[in-house]
């Protein structure tokens, strides 16, 4: 038994040998990136930001030169990552994914450890506009039969969203067309709510555009938000007071050095060029953007503003 | 369909699901890595693939970490994943009797039948099983778990007052962090790691994995090893035959497994639990459950592993993933631009056949795999006390850190599992604290959910209306019923028994 225990502790000892030889010991090259860069993203897998991380992956590793490494951090509609990513060493390994106006209203009127004023924002990637979308077999076939239902009957018609976010994105669009309905905010994203819309326990749905596209077979889209129509929604009226937009982006810990946020932009710039990812981006019904780190932090500002009503 | 066949048998499809299920052998096996973390790991291979091969790896990782899950439940009494925790309740027992190697084959075995049984439905049945689906509102999925609940009335051991107590302890956990509707934060005490609620995963490995150790640490000095452990030539077939020697079983399990399966958001935990108590309900033999009885392990393997494939039924019809693996397949899909869902079915038919044609030999390859590797792994419980303590806690402590990076889950994993050990000592069970943590995230959302829809209509109108409100009411009061009715049985009989004790073993006998 004894030699036994010898034997095992050696192992253990070289096991701790080969690894420190492994590891490269910190050194302050000047060379930046040289080592992995870790990519937060504080969603659950398979959501629209684990989406984007993975379609951005493989074209930031070719324009960096190093390893991207996607870790998941969710929890708190976002804050639990976002938190993570404030608390991170500013050193330019270390990003995270950004989505807005989540980001804004996770933060609204309580102390989450971050203001998202304050992120080295790198660039926005994709958009889309919100839509208001009803089972394929509801009774209401146009926005404007939604909408005398709802003035015959105040309060009588349920519209489903995402949480807090979808509330305000929500109630925006009831205001201009001057409704009263009841909200069912839905926790756990946008796959929890598409099966109560398609089994009819509610009216209406309400969310990005993406997903009325994604889900365009088994729904239909009553209005999208903004200023033009969608070419992969034909037929579907715009509304241009709604301002209702989902961005995801990417961004960096507070105070991250200007030179090393204008590479990972660089390097965004690059990963978004892949005619595949354009492809993908188009598909999931997506619009593509491409931002300078000044453009995106004012960017950002603009959905602070918005909800600091 | 044919054509799907064909593709899914070709060599490289083959190849690349058997190394899924390899792979899955080792996630499910080490708990904290779940099936959802394994294949959200792997999506990036898959990018070189085939878009059909890539997910036959995905979904034979899957499948395959739903039966090794059972591995650790059935020898150290810890689920691999949060599927297994049914599996552990008579598992475990059957380790300690030295029918190790047999609970593992059952497992294995039941595992491949659960998937063959799933996978049949998600190829043939797809559309008329979502249609029912559907059918479940805010409204109904509160009746289900509340359904679901009445399961402590089978895991509450001794006492029911302490199985309740149990379920709310478990409730009342999984309440903590932001809750549902008004997005308030609950139960955080400030510490903001908190605010993103207890992780499900790390709580369930402080509810099992830290009384383990704990125990095996104040057994030190009586015994060496969890269990003797001899192999045993030809366990494997007389294993199957035991398995197969209750046919309504196994049907009832695999039709539960997959019903649960194909219900968004439910998955594969709540689906092997509700099959348990099934198990348990319709058998005239109750007295060996939770003691070791090979129905109750082959129940929650059944159904657990019947669910996976069923969870692609609502992702390939309504475009919608039935549980977190299926999200992240959906995901990988969706990345090579294409878009799981009624369109994938007309544009990409073939992908969708050799998906499910590859789900089901996933469970044949996962069925040999396991049952040439159970002899070798059931020598971990030959392994000396004193070393696979500290082995389980070192993979107690990086699962719950690794499920979401989050340090704050290795503290609370280790203070809930140092609390459980201590009121297990009381004569709590584990059992219903898992309920509690599994059924928590179902109810209240779902209970929020339906209360605002009730703001437009009624409450009555909401919960109370619909063919399968009612039905659902009315199983769970049976059921609840039916637990107060067989412990006041039980109590009488024994009471009967201390008194003519001969007679009471002779109606044993004949029963």
């Amino acid at each position: 038994m004894k030699k036994k225990h010898k034997y095992l502790s050696g192992v253990i000892l070289g096991a701790f040998a080969v690894a420190s030889l492994v590891i490269p010991a910190g050194s302050a090259s000047a060379q930046y990136p040289d080592k992995p860069i870790t990519f937060i993203v504080p969603y659950s897998p398979g959501g629209g930001s684990d989406q984007q991380a993975r379609r951005l992956q493989p074209g930031l590793e070719k324009a960096l030169g190093v390893q991207v490494r996607i870790v998941y951090k969710t929890g708190g509609g976002g804050a639990v990552g976002f938190g993570e990513l404030a608390r991170s060493n500013p050193d330019g390994y270390t990003i995270s994914n950004v989505v807005v106006p989540n980001i804004v209203i996770s933060a609204k009127g309580k102390d989450v450890g971050y203001k998202p004023g304050d992120f080295s924002y790198i660039g926005m990637t994709a958009r889309a506009v919100g839509s208001l979308m009803v089972p394929k077999n509801s009774k209401y076939k146009t926005l404007a039969q939604f909408v005398a239902a709802a003035k015959a009957n105040p309060g009588k018609l349920t519209v489903a969203g995402v949480g807090n976010t979808g509330a305000a994105n929500f109630a925006e669009l009831a205001d201009i067309l001057g409704i009263k309905t009841t909200y069912v905010p839905v926790s756990g994203g946008v796959g929890k709510m598409m099966p109560m819309l398609q089994g009819n326990h509610v009216d209406a749905g309400m969310t990005s555009s993406s997903h009325a596209v994604k889900h365009r077979a088994t729904v239909d889209t009553l209005v999208i938000a903004g200023p033009e129509t969608s070419g992969a929604l034909p037929g579907v009226p715009n509304e241009p007071k709604w301002t209702y937009v989902t961005t995801w982006g990417v961004m960096a810990p507070p105070g991250t050095p200007a030179d090393r946020v204008a590479i990972l932009n660089a390097a965004l710039y690059k990963a978004t060029a892949d005619p595949k990812v354009k492809e993908v981006v188009e598909k999931n019904g997506l619009q593509q953007m491409r931002q300078t780190p000044a453009e995106a932090k004012a960017y950002v500002g603009v959905s602070i503003k918005k909800f600091s009503k | 369909m044919l054509e799907g066949l064909i593709l899914a048998l070709s060599p490289s499809y083959m190849f690349w699901l058997t190394v899924g299920v390899m792979i899955g052998m080792v996630v499910g096996t080490l708990p904290g890595l779940t099936a959802t973390m394994g294949t959200a790991l792997l999506v990036p291979f898959t990018f070189a693939l085939d878009p059909g091969a890539g997910v036959a790896m995905l979904g034979g990782l899957y499948v395959c970490a739903m039966f090794s899950d059972a591995i650790p439940a059935c020898l150290v009494n810890t689920p691999g994943t949060p599927g297994a925790m049914a599996t552990a309740f008579d598992g475990h027992p059957m380790t300690l009797q030295g029918r190790g190697q047999e609970a593992i084959v059952a497992s294995c075995f039941s595992s491949a039948l659960g998937t063959l049984f799933g996978a049949t439905c998600y190829l043939l049945l797809a559309w008329p099983m979502i249609k029912i689906a559907l059918l479940f509102g805010p409204a109904e999925f509160f009746w289900l778990g509340v359904f679901a609940l009445t399961i402590i009335g089978s895991l509450a051991g001794d006492s029911i007052l302490k199985g309740l107590a149990g379920g709310a302890i478990g409730l009342l956990i999984s309440s903590v962090g932001i809750s549902h509707g008004n997005e308030i934060a609950r139960f955080t005490f400030g510490i903001p790691e908190l605010r993103g609620g207890v992780s499900l995963v790390a709580a369930l490995i402080g509810v099992f994995a830290v009384p383990q150790v704990l125990l095996m640490i104040t057994e030190l000095r009586k015994k060496d090893s969890i269990a003797e452990y001899k192999p045993k030539r030809g366990e494997t077939l007389k294993t199957i035959a035991k398995v197969l020697a209750h046919p309504v079983h196994v049907v009832r399990s695999a039709v539960i497994g997959t019903f649960i399966g194909i219900l968004p958001g439910a998955g594969s935990p709540i689906a092997a639990l509700v099959s348990y108590n099934e198990a348990v309900r319709w058998s005239k033999d109750k007295s060996q459950f939770g003691k070791g009885d090979l129905r109750g392990v082959t129940a929650s393997e059944i159904a657990n592993n019947a669910a996976a494939p069923a969870a692609m039924i609502p992702l390939v019809t309504l475009g919608v993933p039935g549980s977190s693996p299926a999200a992240v397949i959906a995901g990988a899909l969706m990345l090579r631009g294409l878009n799981p869902g009624p369109e994938l079915f007309q544009t990409n038919e073939t992908l969708i056949y050799s998906f499910g044609w590859s789900l089901m030999l996933a469970g044949i390859v996962t069925f040999i795999l396991g049952s040439l590797f159970a002899p070798f792994l059931v020598r971990i419980i030959s392994i000396p006390l004193r070393l696979l303590a500290p082995l389980i806690m070192l993979l107690a402590v990086i699962g719950s850190y690794a499920i979401r990076n989050n340090i704050f889950d290795v503290y609370f994993m280790l203070g809930l599992g140092v609390f459980v050990f201590l009121i297990k000592r009381l004569g709590f069970h584990p059992g219903p604290i898992g309920l509690g943590l599994i059924l928590g995230p179902i109810i209240e959302p779902s209970l929020v959910q339906a209360m605002y829809i009730s703001d437009a209509t009624s409450i009555g109108r909401v919960f109370f209306t619909g063919t399968l409100n009612i039905i659902l009411i009315t199983v769970s009061v049976l059921s609840i019923f039916f637990v107060v009715w067989s412990r006041w049985k039980d109590q009488a009989q024994e009471r009967a028994s201390a008194s003519v004790e001969g007679q009471s073993a002779a109606a044993d006998e004949t029963e």
